[in-house]
């Protein structure tokens, strides 16, 4: 059942609650029948639910209370209010995706159904081992007590226990050191191999138009945080019922692809009449399964033109306003509406993947959004590279892992060994923040709190001055800065404070 | 306690607006003369060289501290101006300001509900914590509010639009408004509303961003320079000063005697300009004031600004003393942790020694070898070249004068003395991408001009020998020395922190003669096995093979000399990489497969670019992991000692006769070519009819360009093989690429075989002259030769066309490697900015310099990647198989 969703003030709200039951005029008329409406006040999230009795066109009256005083279209019967959690709007199924709201949406809320998290569970043996560890005093990770099972199994006891003294001391031996400059030894080691990269896209299966950036340029598009990236692209992983039989995955990479009605007619356009001939290709439309309903359907939202079927696979079009200029403008406007698909997927190809042992469908263009909410799509493994669009759809402990598993592919595809501990410190330092905050001025270096070391990195005077109003305490703490006032750095055997005192007689 | 060799920090640096009362505070003088010298050349009192300003001649004492040239620090001075200017960097501020406060009563357009409620909200605000874009944020927010209204709230005064007419002038309904008035408005805003404008109340007032008195910064800061005629030449800054003073006086007169009113505002406008100009030239919206020569002048914003602004070129990298740079040349008798310095280096660069009572004796000694010291066999010694004082002063030492002084000396003295065997120096090659492209070596003097060590260390400083220059640091104090020594010298440096693994290890001519030592164990006679391990140190010969009488080594067992005892380690050698399984794909000797090595000994396998190679060595990591650096080292060096003995001894050469291969051949390969070529020419034809079925997605065009290109690598790869089918494990060329050495069996295939498709951008060659690639081809020809097929060999020889397509294939490769060191060097230079305070606490969190957590254990597990097994936390496998070898 479609709800109504609106924003509305908070004094709006309140006059709701006090008068309720009440009717409420709205500049927006539903064009289905509705009994629920949720409120939002701060476009992002719905803090109010409303119980709708009834929907009638708006007729000025007494009691109406007003939404706002003019081009009043409804008045919504409220029969109750009340508030309730906040949840934000991702949780409504909408027409179209959006991130905001803006003034008046029809959505279904979406069952969501929260679950505990499952705790780690491990296996019995290594639980073992663990406590064998325990016992004896050694703090081993759980990694290591998998790989210590067999040997429980396979070696005597005195063995066995000379081992785990043994992997006791390796762990402490291989600690990191207190005050190791890791930042810096984390930006060598990304930036060393850098020269090493290609600069090539790679052509996906060879399909020119579809390409996905790789090396250099895309190691610096995920340090950035672009936007968009360069070449966005998915990996959907299907459920078990599609990913198996062919004929329904090539279905999928149907209703996927964004189609628009020159993909699949022909646009006539007739100078002396005045009208546009829309021709369905009998081949391309039977190619991306497209009828001429859903053509017809396409056009009715369309405004500003007046279109009917002269046969199977004609379609004419009048113009309401009958100029040279329109004419070319509904022509090319008609070109690109959009018959069915995912908007912003352009295109999808489906391969077997070996490692999966089953189809597996990429594209070009990404919408993880509501790629998610197609039937056969695994909404748990599926994925893009478009590392803004996770932290928007899923937030950002899932970004710091994009950012983190997109360098990892980027650096390994090259064939280069990068530890993955210095990866996860450049994911970790770019989201910790809460927010994707790229590397440069833009980003982390824009933010440092010296004052000097702003100033040495870009745009040194606009700093200087700055601070001089602000009044701002250049604390030293950081290494452009201490290097600048000629001291040493407070890393490594810089951070230690010891004087020897000698001996004094 | 005495702590007076701790030396003191600077614990912050706090940031203001100068006052003009400050200015005139701290001025030793009031500047009011345009001119700087008399014809004399002596300084003109009140003058911009005046005495009091600090002193750059010899000779002359500075009349404010009355310190000589190097003593005096400079003073300010001060010009008071005639009239107010605007300071041209807060032209924004000021802005902002007239547009938010009442013109009236100068309170921020708020009412007191809206200030009270902003008020706690900024204060609740920690400046030194908060992302400084949110308090912008949010003081925007405020101040355009206030900008909104234009009525007062608290005085009810209506204040117009101001509107700025860059960069200086501004406007309210059309009429400027001068900077004098500007500065009274200024003044009436009340200190407790400068918060909302982002002003620390205690740091800075509003009205002393419009100036009534200039600083005049210390003659240190613009030094006058003499040229060779005698003429002076000033700085630009002085130049400037100079215009500013000179207007300042004319408008003074002009507003004294009453002049006209028009007068008057050019040449305030004037003064306005030269101020602007003298903080800033490069302002937009004015010309930049020039030199008589047409040269721009460079004033204060340019000195601090850009790449080689004061800031980053003075103040980020600093010019050091005590350092060299020379060519650099191999040496392979030299240990990894040394570096052969020539004589006349070793010679200028010096280490100081503090005397103390256990070394002035000896110092004593080597005062009086003068500076040039030589052993009686004409060996380099080392001299003295300073004495230093225990006020500071410095005695140059020279041959007549060393006798005297070596009586001279005693404790407290600090003696320069030149570089000796086993002193600690660092070395560097640019670019330092990494912190292995500085490390630290022990010292040894040899002969001739050029740097050298051993070849081992070329891959962390990423050298070779043909022509690359190095740089040397001679460390001045011993807690440097310490922490060289201990971190960072070679031998602490063979781990890579990248990846967990050596770049140090053998490299090209080493790696084959290893092979060729170990590969089939080769007996060895008596006479050549003395000789080659003569190179090394060693305990005892190994058991010799009697045959028909005479003994013979194994080479397997003189490479097991250099081996540490207690070593362990089982792998699969180079020689057998791509092979799956235990089958190796070249080798049916089931001994060459597995490098074994129990307690020290090799059992069977070959020594390649796995076992000791960099970024492989697998011996080189477990020696390191097991026994420490020092083993490691004493491995390498041994390595290099060994390899270069026996190689050298055996002989070893590669030519164009490793590429001959039989006709039958040759004749193989031309037939697989022509086929390719057929199949080429009916792909081509089928396209032309229409007949070539596209494949899904894609374009026929394309279609015919994937089954080309697929076509032409096959071919390649197929004569490739073909190839090496006639080249064994006994031809020099082979035995590089197979064990690592150098080359691949791809760069074989191209000289025996055929070169094959060249291409750029990932497609055949098809740019040129329309539609076709070279003149005397047919316009949209589409078949193999026209598009770049190079069917010859390099053996054989390109013709005219080939070799054309090969370059132009060659050349992408050229721009793709100018492009891209610009570009990831720009990427790390911001990773490093980004990255550069990060550190790691005691309880292994990482924080940065405010102390916020960015991760709660560094990498996940506490464990430095350094001293992982290859990112891996602890090999388990490994640790077993060290501990019990096989049985288990």
């Amino acid at each position: 059942m479609m709800s109504l969703i609106w924003r509305d003030t908070k004094k709006n709200i309140d006059l709701i609650s006090e008068n309720v039951p009440c009717s409420y005029a709205i500049e927006y008329m539903p064009d289905t029948k509705i009994d629920t409406g949720y409120i939002s006040t701060d476009k992002q999230n719905i803090d109010y639910e409303v119980k709708i009795s009834k929907i009638s066109k708006y007729e000025p009256a007494e009691g109406v209370l007003q939404k706002r005083k003019t081009s009043l279209k409804a008045i919504l019967h409220i029969e109750s209010i009340r508030k309730i959690d906040r949840t934000p709007i991702s949780e409504f199924k909408m027409e179209k995706g959006f991130k905001e709201l803006t003034s008046f949406a029809l959505g279904e809320k979406f069952h969501v159904e929260y679950r505990e998290k499952e705790e780690f569970k491990m296996s019995d043996d290594a639980s073992v081992v663990i406590k064998d560890a325990d016992s004896r005093g050694y703090d081993i990770p759980v990694s290591l007590a998998y790989a210590l099972i067999k040997y429980k199994k396979s070696l005597p006891a005195d063995k066995y226990e000379k081992l785990l003294r043994r992997v006791d001391l390796e762990l402490k031996k291989r600690e990191i050191d207190p005050f190791e400059a890791v930042g810096i030894i984390a930006a060598q080691s990304i930036g060393e191999p850098g020269t090493q990269m290609t600069m090539r896209t790679f052509h996906f299966a060879g399909v020119v138009e579809m390409n996905v950036t790789l090396g250099l340029p895309r190691l610096i598009e995920i340090v950035d945080a672009r936007r968009i990236p360069s070449t966005p692209s998915m990996t959907i992983y299907l459920t078990e019922k599609y990913r198996n039989n062919e004929d329904r995955v090539r279905e999928l990479i149907k209703s996927l692809e964004n189609t628009t009605i020159i993909d699949v007619a022909d646009i006539i356009t007739d100078v002396g009449e005045m009208t546009l001939t829309i021709r369905l290709d009998r081949n391309k439309s039977h190619d991306r399964l497209v009828s001429m309903g859903d053509v017809l359907s396409a056009l009715e939202k369309k405004k500003g033109i007046i279109y009917n079927q002269v046969d199977d696979d004609n379609i004419a079009i009048k113009l309401q306003q009958e100029s040279f200029k329109v004419l070319y403008q509904k022509q090319e406007e008609l070109k690109i509406t959009p018959i069915k698909g995912v908007s912003k997927i352009s295109r999808a190809i489906a391969r077997i993947d070996p490692k999966e042992g089953a189809w597996v469908i990429y594209t070009q263009g990404s919408n993880l959004r509501e790629v998610l909410n197609i039937e056969g799509v695994d909404a748990t493994r599926t994925t893009t590279n478009d590392i803004i669009e996770i932290e928007n759809v899923f937030g950002i402990e899932a970004a710091r892992n994009a950012i983190y598993r997109e360098a990892e592919n980027t650096l390994s595809e090259q064939g280069l060994n990068v530890d993955k501990r210095h990866l996860m410190l450049v994911a970790d330092m770019m989201t910790f923040s809460g927010a994707v905050r790229a590397v440069g001025r833009q980003g982390i270096s824009g933010r440092k709190s010296s004052v000097l070391a702003r100033a040495a990195f870009e745009i040194t005077s606009k700093h200087l001055l700055k601070a001089g109003l602000l009044g701002e305490i250049d604390p030293l703490a950081g290494v452009a800065e201490n290097i600048i006032v000629g001291q040493p750095i407070t890393l490594g055997t810089g951070a230690i404070d010891l004087v020897y005192k000698g001996n004094k007689k | 306690m005495n702590f007076n060799n701790v030396s003191k920090r600077i614990e912050k640096i706090k940031f203001a607006l100068l006052s003009p009362d400050e200015i005139r505070k701290m001025s030793q003088i009031r500047v009011i003369t345009p001119d700087t010298y008399d014809d004399d050349g002596y300084p003109i009192e009140r003058g911009l060289m005046d005495l009091h300003m600090g002193v750059i001649e010899p000779g002359l004492k500075c009349a404010t501290c009355g310190g000589k040239v190097d003593e005096c620090p400079g003073h300010f001075g001060h010009i008071e101006l005639a009239m107010p200017v605007v300071h041209i960097g807060f032209i924004k501020e000021i802005k902002s300001m007239l547009d938010s406060s009442c013109k009236e009563c100068g309170r921020i357009k708020l009412t007191d509900d809206e200030i009270n409620n902003y008020r706690i909200q900024i204060e609740a605000m920690d400046f030194s914590t908060t992302d400084p874009e949110i308090i912008d944020m949010t003081l925007k927010k405020i101040l355009e509010m206030a900008a909104q209204r234009s009525i007062c709230p608290h005085c009810n005064a209506e204040s117009p639009k101001v509107i700025l007419d860059k960069p200086t002038t501004f406007r309210e309904g059309g009429i400027k408004i001068t900077p004098k008035e500007i500065r009274e408005r200024l003044e009436r805003i009340p200190d407790d509303d400068l918060l909302f404008f982002g002003i620390d109340k205690a740091s800075a007032r509003p009205e002393w961003m419009i100036l009534t008195v200039l600083p005049v910064p210390p003659i240190d800061v613009r030094p006058s320079i003499t040229l060779e005629t005698g003429e002076r030449s000033e700085d630009d800054l002085t130049h400037k000063l100079v215009d500013i003073i000179r207007i300042s006086q004319r408008l003074r007169e002009s507003r004294d005697n009453g002049s006209p009113q028009l007068i008057i505002e050019d040449l305030w406008d004037l003064l306005q300009y030269h101020i602007t100009t003298y903080f800033d030239n490069q302002t937009a919206g004015i010309p930049p004031a020039r030199h008589r020569s047409g040269r721009a002048l460079k004033t204060l914003v340019q000195r601090l600004k850009g790449k080689e602004g004061r800031f980053r070129a003075n103040l980020s990298g600093k010019r050091v003393n005590f350092s060299s740079r020379s060519v650099i040349s191999p040496e392979p008798f030299l240990s990894m942790n040394e570096v052969g310095i020539p004589e006349i280096a070793a010679r200028e660069l010096t280490v100081p020694v503090l005397i103390n009572s256990f070394n002035i004796d000896k110092m004593k000694e080597w005062i009086k070898r003068g500076t040039d010291p030589r052993t009686e066999d004409g060996k380099y010694l080392a001299g003295v070249n300073y004495l230093i004082r225990p006020d500071g002063r410095r005695i140059k030492l020279t041959d007549q004068n060393a006798e005297i002084n070596s009586e001279r000396i005693d404790l407290g003295w600090t003696v320069e003395r030149q570089m000796t065997e086993g002193d600690i120096v660092l070395f560097n090659r640019q670019p330092s991408l990494h912190r292995m492209s500085m490390m630290a070596h022990t010292v040894r003097v040899l002969s001739g001009m050029t740097f050298r060590f051993n070849l081992s260390d070329c891959t962390p400083y990423n050298a070779d020998f043909d022509g690359d220059e190095m740089n040397l640091h001679v460390i001045q104090s011993e807690e440097s020395r310490a922490e060289a020594r201990i971190i960072m010298k070679v031998q602490e440096q063979i781990m890579s922190p990248r990846f967990g693994g050596p770049i140090i290890g053998a490299i090209h001519d080493h790696i084959t003669s290893l092979f060729l030592l170990t590969h089939n164990n080769p007996l060895l006679s008596e006479d050549d096995a003395i000789h080659t391990v003569s190179y090394i140190e060693f305990d005892k010969l190994p058991e010799p093979v009697i045959k028909d009488g005479k003994k013979y080594y194994h080479g397997r067992d003189i490479f097991s000399l250099i081996l540490p005892k207690g070593l362990n380690v089982k792998f699969k050698s180079h020689l057998c990489a791509g092979s799956k399984d235990d089958k190796c794909e070249y080798e049916n000797d089931p001994a060459d497969t597995y490098v074994v090595i129990t307690d020290g000994k090799l059992l069977h396998g070959t020594i390649d670019d796995e076992a000791v190679g960099p970024f492989s060595g697998i011996i080189v990591d477990k020696i390191f992991r097991k026994m420490g650096p020092q083993a490691a080292s004493k491995f390498i060096d041994n390595v290099t000692r060994l390899a270069v003995g026996y190689l050298s001894h055996r002989g070893f050469s590669t030519g164009i006769k490793d590429y001959d291969i039989p006709k039958e051949a040759i004749s193989r390969i031309q037939e697989i070519s022509n086929e390719t070529l057929d199949k080429i020419e009916k792909l081509v034809a089928a396209f032309r009819s229409g007949q070539l079925q596209p494949l899904p997605g894609r374009s026929i065009e394309d279609t015919l360009e994937v089954e080309i290109l697929s076509a032409t690598g096959g071919v390649r790869d197929e004569s490739g093989k073909i190839a090496s089918q006639y080249l064994g494990l006994n031809d020099p060329s082979v035995i590089m690429a197979r064990s690592g050495a150098r080359a691949k069996m791809l760069n074989i295939a191209e000289v025996a075989g055929m070169v094959g498709q060249q291409s750029v951008r990932g497609g055949r060659l098809n740019r040129g002259y329309a539609n076709r690639t070279l003149p005397h081809f047919k316009e949209n020809d589409l078949g193999a030769y026209a598009r770049g097929f190079i069917k010859s060999s390099y053996r054989a020889g390109l013709n005219p066309t080939e070799y054309f397509f090969h370059s132009i294939g060659g050349r992408e490769g050229l721009v793709d490697i100018a492009v891209r060191t610009s570009r990831s060097g720009y990427m790390q230079r911001r990773l490093i900015n980004a990255f550069e305070d990060l550190k790691v606490d005691e309880k292994r969190r990482v924080e940065d310099t405010i102390g916020s957590v960015v991760q709660f254990k560094y990498g996940e597990d506490g464990i430095d990647p350094t001293r992982s097994d290859e990112g891996k936390t602890v090999d388990v496998d490994y640790v077993a198989y060290d501990e019990f070898g096989d049985e288990q």
